[in-house]
């Protein structure tokens, strides 16, 4: 009777405390999983930042040379450093207004079916591989055989310029694919806050006689100030982070005429695994972008918030 | 003042109406026009690479593009398939393609099924920390793991993961993005089944099975199609992490073409750049919903 009773306490026991750990056995897959690979991965690069490691060769501790290697290069470093901010600037200031501008347009109630179509036709680029369209773009920047001079031939601009091989021009094409490629996403996105927004208000706008550039002005982009921000960060983010296109745009993977294409990045991959495979270098490189993205990424919380998760 | 006599009056009104209605018309068809001839010049470059695919090596750089040299139905009669076959027999694109395949369905599976576990606890289920560990692992969307290039191969090399699929199945398999997006939808499920379930005693691994993922399926697939546009896209982690060639990828592949400095097959990587975006494309033509709801991160039930 009483040896019953203490196998049943026994199992109630056993029961309750799995209880206690059954929920923890939920998550466990996905942290392990980031345990051991992300989470290592960062700290595996803590390590080696301060090693002058070079491909396998794990190397020794070097302290903070790599990083003060880094901090005075004025002749490689901070030029691409500069590069990246120059491409994600020009990224931002056209790819934004261009997208509030053409979600604007969409969302008037002339296109009525029309308005799907049209979107998806803007949105389809941004499925694309970055690597195709870099390559595509290859093709129509060609100086002879690209369909760019040749249109701006018809235009009645005769002189033939050789896009790909210009310096100065290099970071420019990759400001105009990213700008083929991105603006649907962000115009999407706009369109689909500026459908949240109750039409009386325009209604009553109109009818008070305010020119369209007043209503967009004083009511649309206030009230689209949180998806306005949202598509910004976004796409500051994809523009630090950008490799692609400067790898696959100009011809050779020789990161644009004179290394002019050269970003953040493709910094760290060259130093990484096509020129010295100097690992060490290349992650404290790592290190100093990954500390410029989290600031921007920073300034998404704070002016977003990261609570948005409970809002709802 | 003149009083004009009543059916005058109408008629006037009927004409000035008309009017209008016409100058609304004009107005709509020019709107229409003009963005169409927009929406058609932006994708003018597609147009050329889809047209491209199918001419003989010949016709690719033609300047005017071929279609326009002649009326376009006499320019299809030089369509082909030569690009395609270079590009199998020279450079094994149907293998990057099944590779490609199998890694996107590979790491889909993987973050459906470990993301929605974890967002199942993070939604439904009490217990110490969860709100701690629910932020950390939103803070780590943040963080690039591309700036960690040399750490990433160091790592997946110590695990012999290297040159292997299964190493780049596992890194895509922890998605914050698709633990919150899942929280955010199972948090606001109908609370009143689950309860039902727990009172007829089912475990919570059978709540999850028969009721959480059944319930969910619409962010489960808006989830699928966010991580297939990111794996089957990926570029700079499949280069670093896979050598052999026979593993390659689509892009890879394209890279791996483009790597030859004299005399490139250009044929062939139009014929594997069209494949790598028509598959991405037609998915969007069926479940273009759910794609740009994955976008926004909000489902609407």
């Amino acid at each position: 009777m009483s040896s019953i009773a203490v196998l049943r306490s026994r199992r109630q026991k056993k029961k309750i405390l799995f209880s206690k750990v059954e929920p923890y056995l939920f998550i466990l897959p996905f942290l392990a999983l980031m345990a051991a690979l992300n989470l290592y991965i960062y700290i595996s690069g803590v390590r080696l930042a301060f090693t002058d490691a070079q491909g396998i060769n794990p190397g020794d501790p070097i302290g903070f040379e790599n990083f003060a290697e880094l901090i005075a290069d004025k002749q490689d470093f901070w030029p691409a450093i500069g590069r990246t901010f120059l491409y994600t600037f020009g990224c931002l200031a056209t790819q934004i207004p261009v997208a509030l501008i053409l979600a604007v347009i969409l969302n008037s109630k002339i296109f009525g079916r029309l308005r799907g179509s049209l979107r998806a036709s803007f949105y389809v680029p941004v499925l694309m591989n970055t690597v195709v369209a870099a390559l595509l773009f290859r093709m129509m920047f060609l100086r002879d055989t690209g369909m760019v001079n040749w249109f701006l031939g018809i235009l009645g601009f005769s002189e033939k310029i050789n896009w790909l091989y210009e310096p100065n021009l290099s970071l420019l094409l990759m400001i105009v694919v990213s700008f083929w490629q991105w603006t649907g996403y962000h115009m999407v996105y706009l369109l689909a806050s500026l459908q949240s927004i109750n039409p009386t208000i325009y209604e009553v706008a109109n009818l008070d006689g305010a020119s369209p550039f007043r209503t967009l002005w004083q009511i649309t982009i206030p009230l689209l100030r949180p998806a306005l921000t949202f598509v910004s960060v976004m796409s500051a983010i994809g523009g630090l982070m950008q490799f692609e296109y400067s790898f696959m745009l100009f011809p050779n993977a020789g990161f644009g005429p004179g290394m002019k294409a050269m970003t953040g990045i493709p910094y760290i991959y060259y130093h990484a695994f096509r020129n010295k495979f100097r690992f060490g270098y290349a992650t404290a490189a790592g290190w100093i972008l990954f500390l410029i993205i989290l600031a921007v990424s920073l300034l998404q919380i704070r002016v977003i918030g990261l609570g948005q998760a409970d809002n709802e | 003042m003149m009083v004009l006599p009543k059916p005058a009056l109408e008629r006037k009104k009927a004409s000035w109406l008309a009017e209008k209605i016409r100058e609304k018309k004009i107005q709509r068809g020019l709107a229409i026009g003009a963005m169409g001839f927009i929406a058609l010049f932006y994708l003018a470059p597609l147009f050329w690479l889809f047209d491209t695919s199918f001419r003989p090596k010949v016709e690719i750089f033609n300047v005017p593009p071929r279609i326009l040299q002649a009326p376009p139905w006499e320019t299809f009669r030089s369509y082909s398939l030569s690009s395609f076959q270079v590009a199998i027999n020279r450079y094994q694109m149907h293998q990057g393609f099944f590779n490609s395949v199998l890694i996107t369905v590979g790491a889909i599976i993987l973050t459906l099924l470990v993301c929605s576990l974890a967002a199942y606890a993070f939604a439904l289920l009490k217990f110490p920390g969860r709100d701690i560990i629910f932020y950390c692992i939103l803070a780590t969307m943040m963080l690039p793991i591309t700036t960690m290039l040399a750490p990433l191969f160091k790592v997946i090399q110590s695990y012999g993961l290297y040159n292997k699929h299964l190493g780049l199945i596992l890194l895509y398999a922890t998605s914050a993005f698709g633990v919150f997006l899942l929280r955010q939808y199972y948090v606001r499920l109908p609370l009143s089944l689950i309860e039902a379930a727990v009172v007829d005693g089912a475990s919570k691994f059978r709540i999850w099975w028969w009721l959480v993922l059944p319930l969910g399926k619409p962010v489960l697939a808006a989830l699928a199609i966010y991580q297939f546009r990111n794996v089957w896209n990926d570029f700079l982690i499949p280069m670093i992490l896979l050598r052999s060639e026979n593993l390659h990828t689509l892009p890879i592949k394209l890279q791996v073409m483009d790597s030859i400095t004299i005399a490139k097959d250009y044929d062939a990587m139009i014929a594997t750049g069209f494949i790598a975006i028509l598959i991405p494309i037609i998915f969007f033509l069926l479940f273009q919903r759910h794609f740009l709801e994955g976008l926004s991160g909000s489902i609407k039930e």
